[in-house]
């Protein structure tokens, strides 16, 4: 979708189709949600097949959805892809399970992911973003979001001990997870793309497992750490180790990318961003927060109403499907002043809630913060200037906001 | 559902044994050789119970990607028949 939006035009809310995939390949959904914070802050919208869902798209409500379990619970899904199918892993998987067991598990499986548990990744990060970043620096087209995919891979898979041989496939599943109508994706329909790649991914994950019991070897990984951690008073079941290792592949690998594409698109067309922020790299921690702002690559995630509840002026009834659009709080002037300018200097930056809100907070968010930062100190350092060279492509997706192909020109810094 | 629309090579027990194998794993519903996998509720949690229990059952192990494209009993059933051939 455009993060840049286009010139403000006329919008009927009650004819507005949120789901509609065209929406986010080629349109422009920011005014439709400046309308809708300002005009229907709940919003509600009928499928064609019948399936309704409510919308929220001001940053207050939207916190307040992905805030408070006991309204909002997440254990009928939390992926409007999945939308009027309870989810089949709730309560088992993390992102599908609500206080007091989330509590346990996520305690558990944080430990690890702390900023301070991750800082000591900080050197091999960077020479992996620096490996990264050769190939885009000899003057020739490079795909940025598409070399991008592989990115979080590239910079987590030691940590999360997954083999490198296997990162290129582990990333087409995970794209084939976030969007499986995406030409570059799908494989048959819709349904058998997501069933696949959610197949693939889970088994994946219990193989690796089941090897490593068999051999008795550890490498300290993150999936070390689940095969072993406890929480409450138990290890973790089979299951739970299978579908959260998947969900931390899929986190890992589905938005880090689109933050870092979307992000170095915007400096493109603002080159007094860039310049401002290479002649003060301790802006830099600021221009990641705005980046994630700017392009809040997981654009909304969905809960369902516990019972009726007053949100927004109106009413959710009980068990109906909200969604919370994150890509339009991180846009609410009411906290966000001049919404839509890229301010690498904006002084709230850090209140985006780019990586949620409230108890699901994304788990991964230090270790994406560190990997940002280190890509954009490393990207100023080096690149004297980026050029587009090509039309930018979007990603067919209502879940995931991101690029598919951004091409860009590079010219190596010369006085670094 | 009328079997005989079922575009099967396979023998049609087969293509009905998979089908009753499906109604176990989707709340015991009755399942004809024709219907579509994602149209009756299955999801890849499914899906995995389901090519175990044929590799269990037929010693034939299913490709991931061929079980959810084939998308009917009929057609998983010819994928069984296809792999007892090759084998």
């Amino acid at each position: 979708m455009r993060l840049t939006p286009g010139p403000r035009r006329a919008i009927d809310l009650d004819a507005v189709d949120l789901f509609d995939l065209d929406l986010y390949t080629a349109g422009d959904p920011h005014p439709i949600w400046d309308e809708m914070r300002e005009r229907a802050p709940l919003h509600h919208q009928v499928l064609p097949d019948g399936r309704e869902f409510w919308s929220v798209t001001r940053y207050e409500d939207v916190c307040r959805v992905l805030g408070d379990h006991r309204e909002f619970t997440s254990e009928r899904g939390t992926v409007c892809t999945h939308l009027g199918q309870d989810d089949v892993a709730a309560g088992t998987l993390l992102t599908s399970t609500d206080p007091p067991r989330h509590t346990e598990v996520r305690r558990a499986i944080g430990a690890r992911l702390t900023a301070r548990a991750v800082a000591p990744w900080e050197d091999r990060i960077r020479q992996s973003v620096v490996r990264f970043l050769e190939p885009a620096l000899d003057g020739a087209p490079f795909d940025l979001a598409e070399q991008a995919l592989l990115l979080p891979a590239i910079v987590t898979g030691p940590l999360l001990g997954i083999p490198e041989r296997d990162w290129a496939e582990l990333v087409q599943l995970t794209a084939m997870v976030t969007a499986p109508s995406d030409p570059h994706f799908q494989m048959g329909g819709e349904a058998a793309t997501l069933a696949i790649s959610h197949h693939e991914l889970v088994t994946y994950v219990t193989d690796r497992v089941k090897r490593r019991r068999a051999s008795g070897d550890t490498d300290g990984s993150l999936l070390d750490h689940l095969m072993s951690v406890h929480a409450g008073d138990a290890p973790l079941t089979d299951e739970e180790i299978a579908l959260d290792g998947y969900s931390i592949l899929l986190g890992a690998n589905v938005t880090t990318p689109h933050t870092v594409s979307g992000t170095v698109q915007a400096l493109i067309e603002r080159p007094e961003q860039f310049d401002k922020a290479q002649a003060d790299p301790t802006l830099i921690p600021n221009l990641v927060e705005e980046g994630l702002r700017w392009t809040s690559a997981a654009c909304n995630f969905m809960r369902y109403a516990v019972d009726d509840v007053q949100i927004g002026g109106g009413t959710i009834p009980a068990r109906g499907a909200v969604v919370a659009w994150i890509g339009s709080a991180n846009r609410d002037a009411s906290r966000f002043p001049d919404p839509h300018t890229f301010d690498i200097t904006r002084d709230n930056a850090k209140r985006q809630v780019a990586f949620g809100f409230g108890p699901h907070f994304c788990i991964g968010a230090p270790l994406a913060r560190l990997t940002l930062r280190i890509f954009f100190e490393e990207l100023l350092q080096r690149c004297g200037s980026i050029e587009l060279a090509g039309e930018p492509e979007h990603l067919r997706s209502h879940f995931i906001a991101g690029l598919t192909h951004l091409p860009i020109v590079a010219q190596e810094r010369r006085t670094p | 559902m009328d079997q005989q629309a079922a575009s099967s090579s396979a023998p049609v027990s087969l293509g009905q044994e998979i089908a009753e194998l499906w109604g176990e794993h989707l709340d015991g519903r009755t399942v004809g050789v024709d219907d579509d996998f994602f149209a009756l509720g299955g999801n890849s949690l499914t899906g995995i119970k389901i090519i175990d229990r044929v590799a269990q059952d037929y010693d034939v192990r299913l490709s991931v990607r061929d079980f959810y494209l084939a998308q009917t009993p009929a057609r998983v059933a010819e994928l069984i028949e296809r792999a007892r051939a090759a084998a």
